[in-house]
């Protein structure tokens, strides 16, 4: 009967109409607005950029470990990126296979591996061979992350193998792609996706270094050999203005949404460093040359530190970018893939391309500091060079960026954790302190996320709950 | 001649028995009799519906006048039943409840369903909010819908009509969801109680299927009232009321202000140390100035923090007519200021109504027109949007306990104001009752026309056609505010803490809401000998409802006080919606009566609904019932029983589901984070994305099947009566979107599943313990015990999440009762010892655990009457025993110290009892030694909130749901004939009432009343209330008059 035909829903377009060009900027928005937004914050609490105010209480689970598999700081990342980020990947690919735009393919690409590294990088294991298959699949199992990684790399090589040259985006599309699109020519824009991609494959093979060396090694001297460009540039999401519900999104949700942006305040661990070392870039990130801290996790502990009341806000604007692999970032991988299987060679010059980088982005000249303090040690321990690398990488990664700070530390070592805590005499600044408030038991520091409720609870194939302070395969 | 004591009239068709014998008459439409009576006949005996029972010795009489006493009791006789159908009570297999005008109207209540409460037995009546014109809520035996809709279908004069609340049409989170912020009230509450003749009550599968898939949660059966024939007649009904806060938390008084046992000035609770009496600085410092007060916790500071309110209730109605055609006319006002002081929440309403009646020949034409205009003011409850306002109840909570609220009402004081306000953590709340606030206009129209055509005197048609048209315009708004750099509140403060400014916002918003019924049925009513008669309909209907809606809000203005969309640099922001469905609907119903005391109904209806598949749009269900008199097959009255019947029922009801479900779609894009979203378009690009939910080509209707055995008996003349059901229902293939792993792409599907089993006993027990010339007391009881359990979920789910606040969730588990409430719970060691952190801080278990359920143990009611001469004495008790709510005004209270549980252990440093710590074995496995981290009294106030505390904290903001209500006390004075012709009138009766002014809570909960929520009106509120406000109670006196 015709007249009961009239079921479909005139709020939302049937799922047949959509476009590549709008679900690509829907899903790098998805992807960006956790990585750069909760995630940055989780990740800039455990990798001791800032710490919980002592007169809030927003963040304390965090700062005390104390995350569990109900809360949402785990849930509502892993439920955004994959169902918001990921699916729309997914479709974007089809859709562009389907079309032969590889244009669009290459993209969707490279930002479903980016984002299904980050829930590699936090969870261990994820589903993915049976993940995305929406009512074809409600219990996926989980694969191990080595396997993810190695067919992320695989999907990566298969886009760049096709033709995304020849085919010109408009000018329109150029404006659906929120990383690159302020390049302005396709040809421009695609170079950039390009290097991009052989960036991420880097920074993918760089993880496995502990867990994989030898396929590490290899995939490394394979793109060196195939004369990969990396980025000299930053991949980020550029986009952001301050008008409610379009600005960055770690300014969004602490400064502009929460009831107070008083929650995250300067951590004594990061601006002890940047004391010792006379860095400028304190100004920057907390406003002030000599920013008042609050120790690690100290969140109870004002009555001991009046200090603590006048601790200074990090600096975070509505307009900040969300990088996603920085042009710094870059460099430093570079660095260390020169130091790790080139003997070296080049290393040095990468590494002060880093140091450079990062200051300029602040409108500020590390010059001076590279000749004196941040001079690259050259030693003829391999060690000392790389944690000169990742402590300047981790230097950089404040603000939007700071959950790469948690798992190069995870990754690494560097910076190294102190035995002591910060309130010590024998405190060596920069180094990590266990939080006075921890749960899990001095020492144990958070390595990753614990499996979400979301998924435990609704999917059988779930794998057992490990402790937070378990590393991930690639953790060292 | 038998006539009527009240209005001396004569009675039509009174049965007149010869009593030990098969002989009997009825009186003629004057009034008289004749009947031969054999000379061994003793005595007569009259009956008829709505009058007492008389009983008359013959003697020698030959001519027998008698006057009858009408009987309220006995006014349910005949009940209205599906479509409109008048029936005698006694042919219905299942149980039902018709209500009158009088009970309903003894407390002037504003919503028709406030007056039922504690009357009727399986029925759950909630009043959800305080604020004048708030919603209520009807659940007639028990939840079994798990996502849908548990409200029953409401039906005026045959035509069912929209039942709504505003604010529900726009998406989650989007710039129109007002739903969890403001009550305006659901769309039944429109309906002016005094406009309605009775309410019939249908629990059952029996008793509602004829209404169709709308009717699976039983149907509230609104009689109005008609004009009779004869003089013209004014009925004037007028009530005015005071109203005030009933409960109010009840706060420590043994702390004040600060937090870790230090006096800060700009904490915004009371951890602060011991009150002490002393005269201390209190508030800003302004310019060296500030001022002071003794350190002592103000008493009655809530119950202060509120005005009184009042409300005035009238409504005129005329109403007459002759032997072809009546009318009623009727206007009802109501103007109801509500606690909070100025005019900010407040419910104005007119209601006026004609309906008439005329006829010609065979042919009845009936028409009703209503005009409902409504204009409310409602504050804003729940969580404030921050950044961008701020809501009273939240901040009022916030306040210390030695700070006096009533101060804080002259928010301009240069201590109170914006720039000094003592907290930087909250806003002073009278600046959102005067400065925020919230205007809905609403005008709407319902009515119907009914045709009725009596063909022969066997068989009749019926044609009606409804419309319920509704038109709201909503503006909501926060004021734009920000204390001045380094004023105390901007930084100036002792801890340096500036506050977050109020960038303000205003949205408007339009909904229109629309329902068109048609039906047409074939009636036929036949005897077939002496011994059976038939009563039989079969008929179509037609029903096409649906709304629009369109939202627009900015934030951030430019020129505060202005509230316009254009106010602002930012674009404005909509959201707008559409949703439309239609159902066609086939039925049918035979009711074969025999000897007049025994009646089997049959039924059936089949729908098409345009919200399933084509495939599976069309569904059919059956129901039969069986009602035996037993007190009419054998002459019981030896064993004084005046009345016995057996009655058993089985049915089936079907039903569709939401508009648009079946296929998938995008969505435009809104990426959450923790707090905000992130929402296209973004740079001029447009983004849509994959929706989330995925929906279901597959889709079959829902089916709930009934079971109903019961019972009535009444002994000693009707003087004590019994009425007794068990239901048996379960729910199953219900269609709501199931969580689902994000890993799949989406986060929730559309399916059939599961199986909810609600199981139950009512009793109703009415009794006239005294009854003489002067005084009658009238007693009436009901208990009702609803037994509900999750029978099966969806593969691969363990539990479904309903509702959440904070880690507390609201879900359904297989083997529990629908809708329990799991939280944080503590780790134990396996000697049951509490295991803490490093920091002695109890440590969580991997799990929630279970802290109940929202479902009642039972419900009871009492009603008690009693008559003294002109005086009538009346009052209703209702008590809920059992279930635990969560509860967001504890949950605040206690995280700032102001609760009364805060004081455990003095606020002492102490090492929770019995408690242990983890150590990890060097060869691995775990060992627990004793704790001997204390909490010290500076970090106590960390254990009763959601972080440190998280493992404990759940316990003291989960509470018992029981209370004791006493509903309503009335006094009556109805003023003799003799004064009230004085004045014209035929009746004149004047009443003090008091609506809800006692209620009793238990000791666990000294918060709030568990009535209140602001999660809706469905099974989502039985989780509890996120920072709403209290509730009141009224106290008022009312005229009543006809002339």
């Amino acid at each position: 009967c015709k007249k009961l035909d009239i079921n479909e829903s005139p709020n939302n377009p049937p799922v047949e109409s959509a476009t590549v060009e709008t679900l690509f900027p829907s899903a790098v928005i998805s992807t960006v607005s956790r990585t750069g937004g909760d995630l940055s914050i989780i990740g800039g609490l455990w990798a001791q950029f800032w710490t919980q105010n002592s007169n809030s209480s927003q963040f304390r689970t965090v700062d005390s470990y104390d995350v569990q598999a109900t809360s949402n700081f785990i849930n509502g990342p892993y439920s955004e990126l994959f169902a918001g980020a990921l699916t729309d990947y997914q479709l974007g690919i089809s859709k562009s296979v389907a079309a032969q735009d590889w244009r669009y393919n290459l993209m969707n690409t490279v930002m479903k591996a980016y984002t299904y590294e980050v829930l590699v990088d936090l969870f261990d294991k994820v589903p993915y061979s049976e993940a995305l298959k929406a009512g074809g699949n409600l219990q996926p199992k989980f694969d191990d992350g080595y396997t993810i990684y190695t067919s992320l790399i695989a999907e990566i090589n298969a886009a760049l193998a096709k033709d995304y040259k020849t085919a010109p985006l408009t000018d329109a599309q150029i404006k659906t792609d929120f990383v690159f699109g302020k390049k302005g020519t396709s040809a421009d824009v695609m170079a950039s996706w390009e290097k991009f991609a052989n960036t991420l494959k880097l920074k993918m093979y760089l993880r496995m270094v502990n867990a994989k060396p030898a396929e590490a090694q290899a995939g490394i001297l394979k793109l060196y050999q195939d004369g990969a460009k990396f980025l000299d540039e930053d991949a980020k999401v550029d986009i952001f203005i301050d008008v409610p519900n379009k600005s960055n999104p770690f300014y969004e949700y602490n400064f502009r949404r929460l009831n107070t942006p008083d929650n995250l305040k300067a951590s004594v661990t990061f601006t002890s460093w940047l004391k010792k070392n006379q860095d400028p870039r304190a100004e920057v990130y907390f406003g002030e040359a000599d920013p008042i801290s609050i120790n690690q996790g100290d969140y109870l502990g004002a009555a001991a530190h009046p200090e603590y009341n006048n601790a200074v806000n990090v600096v975070v604007n509505a307009t900040d970018a969300v990088p996603l692999i920085s042009k710094e970032e870059s460099y430093f991988m570079q660095a260390e893939a020169r130091l790790r299987y080139f003997g070296g060679a080049g290393a040095k010059d990468l590494y002060d391309a880093g140091v450079l980088a990062a200051f300029a982005k602040l409108g500020l000249n590390g010059a001076t500091l590279l000749a004196t303090t941040y001079a690259y040690p050259a030693s003829a321990d391999v060690n000392v060079n790389l944690e000169a690398i990742i402590v300047q990488k981790w230097a950089s990664l404040f603000g939007s960026h700071a959950l790469e700070a948690f798992f190069e530390q995870n990754r690494t070592g560097y910076p190294k954790t102190s035995a002591v805590y910060s309130t010590d005499a024998g405190y060596i600044p920069g180094q990590l302190v266990y939080t006075p408030n921890g749960v899990t038991g001095a020492g144990n520091f958070p390595r990753r996320f614990v499996y979400p409720d979301f998924e435990k609870s609704r999917n059988s194939n779930t794998p057992a709950q490990v402790p937070i302070y378990t590393k991930v395969w690639w953790g060292k | 001649t038998v006539t009527a004591q009240d209005d001396k009239l004569p009675i039509p068709g009174v049965s007149i028995k010869v009593l030990g014998t098969t002989l009997g008459t009825s009186t003629d439409p004057s009034g008289k009799y004749t009947l031969k009576v054999p000379s061994t006949a003793k005595s007569l005996e009259f009956s008829s519906i709505g009058f007492t029972t008389l009983t008359r010795e013959i003697g020698s009489q030959t001519v027998i006048n008698v006057v009858l006493t009408s009987d309220s009791k006995q006014l349910g006789e005949v009940v209205v039943t599906a479509l409109g159908v008048s029936r005698e009570k006694k042919t219905l297999g299942y149980s039902s409840t018709q209500v009158g005008t009088e009970d309903i109207n003894r407390g002037a209540p504003t919503n028709a369903v406030a007056g039922l409460q504690g009357k009727v037995a399986g029925v759950d009546i909630s009043t959800t909010s305080g604020s004048p014109g708030g919603s209520s809520k009807v659940i007639l035996r028990g939840f079994s819908s798990v996502g849908g809709n548990n409200q029953p279908l409401y039906v005026i004069d045959g035509v069912p009509i929209n039942n709504s609340r505003p604010g529900g049409t726009s998406a989650d989170g989007s710039v129109g969801d007002i739903s969890e912020n403001y009550d305006f009230g659901n769309g039944a509450n429109d309906i002016n109680p005094n406009d309605i003749e009775t309410i019939s009550i249908l629990k059952g599968a029996a008793a509602s299927s004829l209404y169709g898939s709308r009717a699976s949660n039983g149907v509230i059966l609104i009689t109005t009232k008609k004009g009779k024939a004869g003089a013209l007649k004014i009925d004037l009904s007028s009530a005015a009321s005071f109203t005030n806060v009933a409960i109010v938390p009840s706060i420590q008084d043994q702390y004040g202000q600060g937090w870790s046992k230090q006096n800060w000035l700009a904490e915004n609770g009371s951890w602060g140390p011991k009150l002490d009496g002393m005269t201390r600085p209190w508030g800003p410092i302004i310019n060296g100035d500030q001022e002071t007060k003794p350190f002592v916790a103000i008493k009655d500071n809530f119950r202060d923090a509120f005005d009184t309110g009042q409300e005035f209730n009238n409504t005129l109605a005329l109403s007459g007519g002759n032997e072809t055609s009546t009318f009623h006319l009727s206007y009802g006002n109501i103007y109801s200021d509500g606690i909070l002081p100025g005019s900010n929440d407040m419910y104005k309403r007119n209601n006026l109504s004609l309906n008439g009646s005329t006829k010609y020949k065979g042919l009845t034409v009936t028409a009703s027109a209503n005009y409902v205009g409504k204009n409310t003011r409602a504050v804003q409850t729940g969580q404030a949007v921050s950044g961008i306002g701020s809501s009273f109840y939240e901040d009022l909570l916030q306040i210390p306990v030695d700070y006096p609220f009533t101060n804080f009402k002259d928010y301009n004081n240069k201590f109170y104001n914006v720039d000094n306000y003592f907290s930087p953590f909250a806003q002073n709340p009278y600046y959102s009752v005067y400065e925020n606030g919230s205007r809905f206009k609403s005008d709407r129209f319902y009515g119907n026309v009914d045709v009725k055509f009596k063909a022969t005197d066997w068989l009749s048609f019926q044609f009606q056609q409804g419309a319920d048209l509704t038109n709201n315009a909503t503006k909501f708004w926060n004021a734009k505010n920000n204390p001045a750099i380094g004023s105390w509140a901007g930084g100036g403060n002792d801890e340096g803490a500036v506050r977050q400014e109020s960038v303000g916002n205003v949205v408007e918003g339009a909904e229109r809401y629309f329902e068109y019924d048609s039906k047409f049925n074939a009636l036929f009513t036949k005897k077939f000998g002496t011994d059976f008669d038939i009563n039989a309909l079969i008929g179509v209907n037609y029903n096409d409802r649906g709304y629009r809606s369109l939202y627009t809000g900015v934030e951030n203005l430019a020129i505060p006080g202005f509230y316009q969309i254009n106010n602002s640099a930012n674009d404005p922001t909509s959201t707008s919606a559409e949703s439309e469905r239609r159902l066609f609907g086939a039925y049918a119903s035979a009711t074969l009566g025999y000897k007049n005391y025994a009646f089997l109904t049959l039924n059936a209806r089949n729908d098409w609904s345009s919200t399933l598949p084509s495939n599976n749009r069309s569904f059919f269900y059956p129901g039969a019932n069986l009602a035996v008199v037993l007190s009419d097959a054998w002459d019981l009255s030896a064993a004084k029983i005046s009345f016995l019947k057996v009655r058993a029922a089985v049915g089936q009801t079907g039903s569709d589901t939401d508009p648009y479900r079946i296929f998938n779609t995008l969505s435009r894009t809104s990426a959450a984070l923790g707090f905000g979203n992130i929402i296209f378009p973004i740079a001029g690009v447009p983004g849509y994305s994959v929706s989330n939910v995925l929906n279901n080509p597959d889709l079959r209707p829902e089916i709930s099947t009934e079971t109903e055995f019961g019972g009535e008996i009444r002994f000693f003349n009707n003087r004590l009566g019994l009425d007794v059901s068990y239901y048996n229902r379960v729910t199953k293939d219900q269609i709501i979107p199931v969580v689902t792993a994000p890993s799949s792409g989406v986060t929730s599907r559309v399916v059939n599943f599961g199986k909810v089993r609600n199981r139950g006993v009512e009793i109703a027990l009415t009794g006239t313990p005294v009854k003489s010339e002067n005084f009658t007391w009238d007693i009436g009881y009901t208990f009702t015990r609803n037994r509900n359990l999750v029978l099966e979920l969806p593969d691969g789910l363990d539990k479904l999440i309903l509702n959440t606040a904070y880690d507390a969730q609201f879900v359904a588990r297989v083997g529990q009762p629908l809708g329990v409430l799991e939280a944080p719970v503590a780790k134990y060691d396996p000697q049951g010892r509490i295991v803490v952190g490093s920091n002695g801080f109890p440590l969580l278990a991997d799990n929630n655990g279970s802290y109940g359920t929202s479902q009642r143990d039972f419900i009871m009611g009492l009603t008690n009457s009693f008559k003294f001469k002109q005086f009538t004495l009346g009052f209703t008790l209702d008590y809920r025993k059992g279930g635990v709510f969560y509860s967001g005004t504890a949950d605040l209270l206690n995280f700032v110290g102001n609760d009364i549980k805060t004081l455990y252990n003095d606020r002492r440093t102490f090492i929770i009892p019995n408690s242990v710590v983890q150590v990890n074995n060097p060869g691995g496995g775990v060992s627990y030694v004793e704790n001997t981290t204390p909490i010290t009294e500076g970090n106590i106030n960390a254990l009763y909130y959601t972080n440190n505390g998280k493992a404990v904290a759940y316990k003291d903001r989960i509470l018992d749901k029981t209370f004791l209500k006493v509903r309503d006390i009335t006094l009556s004075y109805s003023l003799p004939k003799s004064i009230a012709q004085k004045i014209r009138a035929d009746r004149a009766t004047l009443t003090v009432y008091g609506r809800n002014l006692i209620t009793w809570l238990p000791r666990e909960n000294r918060t709030i009343d568990p009535e209140v929520s602001n999660f809706g009106n469905d099974l989502t509120s039985e989780f509890g209330e996120f920072r709403t406000g209290p509730s009141v109670r009224n106290v008022g006196i009312s005229l009543n008059l006809t002339f």
